[in-house]
């Protein structure tokens, strides 16, 4: 959470000739983080464990701590307590309390408050960080909570029934309205105050009952603080969204003793600022009140996981000056916990980092560790994903990266799974192919008249009942303004970099145009598809694992041959739909002196090959030659009814 | 045969000299060192000279054929261009496509690579995980008010019981326990980079991004290690002139934890849209939590450990030379951006 603390408020408890900038900055390096400083106040982020520090108390406190480690002189200069009297019985009123849910109660009657308007003084102070003042009572409770860090409440007096209150949780569908005006049916579990008359009359921890609030006519007021179970606050305040900074407080545990503050600091404003004045005694019911927790940590320990060596003085003066208790007993320290503190601090790591950020992290000197490496991961995946983008932007492919959620389509089954709580439609879905978030790649790019190519490598998302999904690494490409040869010509040449041994066979698959995908397969396995979608776009989508795992990192080695091949062109017509790739397979199986054929060109219905004949162990003659393409045309003939064209 | 020499060059300078167009000057070339030139017909006379005389007139018709090519040359240059042979070489050159890897990429590589080289082993989990490895394995208890920091995206899928509900990887820390579990027994010194969902969107803010976690356990290990491993990242991937500072922050799955800072490159340290008073938030990082190790199957008593976990993307964003203003564009397919790097 982020306070806002004004400096002129912090100099009231901490006395020191350090200016804001030395300020913020000590207190970022060693403590709380000064987000920043802006008309002289301070943005302080306190972190969860911190609360103690969510105040102009706390900070100063903390401060106080830090400064002198810059060479800076602070003091932090505490509030007296006022002479009270706490009791566990009241004749003002009677109360009932579960002390799971609330470890400290205390409450005093104040009689005879004048509402009016706060002091000019008092109103400066709540506006600089940034809260509204509304009337001296409303503002003495929000003055002593940004001041001290503890939450205070006020109810008028005259409106509790039969000055009773049973402290307990509401049953679930228990109805309370609230200061603000807001109904909230309760969820259950929820801290609750009812009155002698059976009414709710206070969301305790959060927000007061409006059935309860002070007026106009208000005449005698309870003052109120407590602590509570931060569980019971935080699910309260969560599932009624109801986050006042007061349950942002009391979800973080606050110290109890931080209540006798409260109470003398609101008796003394009460007085001062309406005229009111307290019962000489004050309800306290405080059951088991706060024991010193100790720690005992040893000085080897510190220095091993902080990485130097330290003087023990230099521990001892480090930790009293944050509030802790510490005696040296040979190497072996034993501390004692400060209430405010209690959360924070319960095992040794914890006052390791108390004696390395008061120290000063910037301080440590740096040094990567030894010892031994640790063994490298077995089929580790990466080289191979790096191999592949790398060929794909050779060819000029252009990789992108797409959000992982999106929204409905057609291409996606019922098979997929759903966000919860997504930020909107257009992202509700973990998706299951990579196809409409190329497409729309593609689309967002339709002004472009030349050819492009985009392709990304991501997981896809397979449900699997109710384990985790199948994270299925994923490559997928849209070729765009291109042709269904070249857009072929780039996956062909991608799996013959990779080495892949499998075959690209024409199937009919959803989303492509008839006649014009082809599945990538293994000896069995599908592993990806290539083809014309509906729209226009050439588009291939690839399993990453499967085309590893039939891919080869290194070409295989073959005898270069001795003797040169004979190559000669060809060119023969076929009947209509012949296809040639099958025609060209034809011609290798047919074959075994025809080492390789390659397409050269094709007009009309008039197809050219370029041949090349080989013999390792000889070169070969012109009959030789004869023969062997006689052979193939005799073949290319009866299966195909092809002409030679001469 | 000197003076032969000697006046042939002299009569061909005058020659080129008077020559008005290309053709004339090609005339000329050929009439004294074509193929049967009247210069070349005096090289072809030279074998009958005696040894001395054939020595000097060699080299002096060596040096008249070599004045006359570049005569003829400098002469075809000061003609007029529309004389010329026409050639402009400034046209530009037909080059193959050029492909682009993206940014992220770019940046997930120089990262890895950065790690790998002092003995990081790079692995991979999933996406789609159980709240107990992002959450309360790392000492994160159900409805602890820590979570508010992650806003995590749910699965609507039935929790499991022991693991509890599904959840999109908030952060690439869900990494750690798994990693523990693999190798088992120590040395661990993890880089997991991966994509990491939140659900916030803002200039600087994407709800999905990625995310590099790097976890060390062993024997004594520091916080001056995880210093030196730091330290060592920041200078191998910002270079000199930028600087990076330790906060001490809170994380419940790292004791002592920190905020590790660099200064912003946008505004070179003094104030923008983009980070905080100057200072960019890399990420956090700690001592790995006694906790966490033994939920990890690591004995806390015998190895210590650090983590860390940085955004990939601002991470790249803050080194030198780049200034994107809003992260989003990262994540659009804008060729007029992809084309860029």
């Amino acid at each position: 959470m982020n306070i806002l603390i004004s400096d002129d408020w912090l100099r009231e408890y901490l006395k020191t000739d350090a200016n804001q900038k030395q300020i913020a900055e000590c207190l970022s390096l060693c403590g709380p983080s000064v987000e920043k400083v802006e008309n002289n106040v301070y943005s302080i982020e306190v972190t969860t464990n911190r609360v103690d520090c969510a105040s102009v108390f706390g900070i100063a406190r903390e401060a106080a701590a830090i400064l002198p480690t810059f060479g800076i002189k602070a003091i932090f200069t505490d509030k007296k307590l006022l002479p009270l009297k706490f009791k566990n019985k009241v004749d003002y009123l009677s109360v009932k309390i579960d002390r799971d849910l609330c470890p400290r109660f205390t409450a005093v009657l104040i009689k005879n408050v004048q509402l009016s308007d706060s002091p000019d003084w008092l109103k400066q102070r709540l506006t600089d960080v940034g809260v509204r003042p509304i009337n001296n009572i409303v503002d003495i409770s929000n003055y002593i909570m940004h001041e001290i860090g503890q939450p205070v409440h006020t109810f008028d007096y005259g409106k509790i029934g039969k000055s009773k209150m049973l402290l307990r949780t509401a049953s679930k569908g228990e109805k309370i309205t609230t200061l603000d005006g807001k109904s909230h049916i309760l969820p259950g579990g929820d801290i609750v105050i009812e009155d002698g008359s059976g009414r709710l009359i206070d969301l305790a921890g959060i927000m007061g009952g409006a059935n309860s609030a002070v007026d106009s006519r208000t005449k005698d007021v309870l003052l109120f603080v407590q602590t509570y179970n931060p569980k019971n606050i935080r699910n309260t305040s969560m599932s009624l969204a109801q986050r006042t900074e007061a349950a942002e407080l009391f979800e973080k545990g606050l110290d109890s003793e931080l209540v006798s503050i409260g109470i003398s600091r609101g008796i003394e404003l009460f007085s001062k600022l309406t005229g009111g004045k307290a019962d000489k005694y004050i309800l306290d019911v405080y059951p088991l009140p706060y024991k010193q927790s100790r720690i005992t940590v040893a000085l080897e320990f510190i220095e091993k996981q902080i990485g130097i060596k330290f003087n023990k003085d230099e521990i001892t003066k480090m930790l009293t000056s944050l509030g802790f208790e510490a005696k040296w007993n040979s190497n072996n320290l034993e501390i004692g916990v400060p209430s405010f503190r209690s959360e924070d601090i319960k095992i040794p790591v914890d006052i390791v980092e108390e004696v390395a950020r008061l120290y000063g992290y910037f301080r440590l000197p740096s040094q990567i560790m030894t010892g031994t490496i640790p063994e490298p991961l077995i089929n580790s995946p990466f080289d191979f994903e790096t191999k592949i983008k790398n060929i794909l932007k050779g060819y000029g492919g252009i990789e992108i990266y797409t959000l992982s959620l999106v929204e409905r389509n057609s291409i996606y089954t019922n098979n997929i799974l759903k966000i919860k709580n997504p930020l909107g439609q257009d992202s509700e879905y973990l998706r299951t192919s990579l196809a409409p978030s190329l497409v729309k790649a593609a689309q967002e790019n339709s002004g472009e008249k030349e050819p492009f190519h985009l392709f990304e490598l991501a997981n896809v998302y397979i449900p699997n009942n109710n384990h985790l999904p199948w994270e299925n690494m994923s490559l997928a490409g849209i070729i765009v303004n291109s042709t269904f040869l070249t857009a072929r010509g780039i996956i062909e040449a991608l799996l013959s970099e990779l080495h892949f041994w499998g075959k690209l066979i024409p199937e009919e698959g959803a989303n492509y145009l008839p006649g014009k995908r082809l599945s990538i397969k293994t000896a069995s396995k599908q592993i990806g598809e290539f083809g014309e979608l509906e729209n226009g776009y050439y588009y291939y989508e690839l399993s990453i694992e499967d085309l590893r795992k039939s891919s080869k990192e290194i070409g295989s080695y073959t005898v270069i041959p001795k003797y040169p091949a004979q190559i000669e062109d060809l060119t023969l017509s076929f009947p209509d739909k012949t296809k040639i790739g099958e025609v060209m397979e034809t011609m290798k199986s047919s074959e075994k002196l025809l080492i390789d054929v390659q397409l050269i060109d094709t007009y009309k219905d008039f197809i050219s090959f370029r041949l090349w004949y080989q013999n390792p162990h000889k070169t070969l003659t012109n009959p030789e030659v004869e023969s062997s393409r006689n052979n193939i045309l005799k073949h290319l003939r009866e299966k195909y009814g092809a002409i030679q064209q001469t | 045969m000197r003076e032969e020499i000697l006046s042939l060059k002299n009569q061909a300078i005058s020659q080129i000299h008077l020559a008005k167009t290309a053709e004339e000057l090609e005339e000329i070339r050929i009439n004294y060192l074509g193929r049967s030139g009247k210069l070349t017909q005096l090289f072809k006379n030279l074998s009958s000279e005696q040894i001395d005389e054939k020595k000097l007139n060699g080299l002096l018709l060596n040096e008249a054929k070599a004045t006359l090519t570049t005569s003829i040359a400098s002469r075809k240059n000061s003609l007029k261009e529309s004389a010329r042979d026409w050639f402009d070489p400034t046209i530009p050159g037909i080059k193959p496509t050029i492909g682009h890897l993206h940014l992220i990429t770019q940046a997930i590589d120089e990262i890895a690579k950065t790690f790998i080289q002092i003995g990081f082993v790079r692995v991979r989990y999933p996406e789609v995980e159980w709240d107990w490895f992002a959450f309360e394995g790392l000492n994160m208890p159900k409805d602890h008010p820590a979570r508010d920091e992650w806003e995590t995206f749910f699965i609507t899928s039935a929790p499991d019981p022991k693991f509890g509900q599904m959840v999109l990887t908030p952060h690439t820390s869900s990494g750690q326990i798994r990693e523990m579990k693999r190798v088992k027994i120590p040395p661990i010194r993890m880089i997991n980079i991966a994509k990491c969902y939140r659900r916030q969107i803002d200039t600087s803010h994407v709800p999905m991004f990625h995310q590099f976690e790097g976890l060390v356990v062993d024997k004594d290990i520091s916080i001056v290690n995880l210093k030196g491993t730091l330290d060592y990242f920041a200078r191998n991937f910002f270079g000199k002139e930028r600087i990076t500072r330790l906060r001490p922050f809170h994380f419940q799955f790292t004791e002592p934890s920190f905020e590790v800072d660099v200064s912003c490159g946008i505004c070179r340290g003094r104030g923008c849209k983009l980070c905080k008073e100057g200072w960019l938030e890399l990420g956090g990082a700690g001592m790995v939590h006694p906790t966490v190790l033994k939920n990890g199957g690591v004995d806390p008593d015998k190895y210590s450990g650090f983590a860390f976990g940085w955004g990939v993307e601002r991470t790249f964003m803050m080194k030198a030379g780049l200034s994107i203003p809003d992260i989003r564009l990262l994540y659009s397919s804008d060729l007029r951006f992809l084309k860029q790097f």
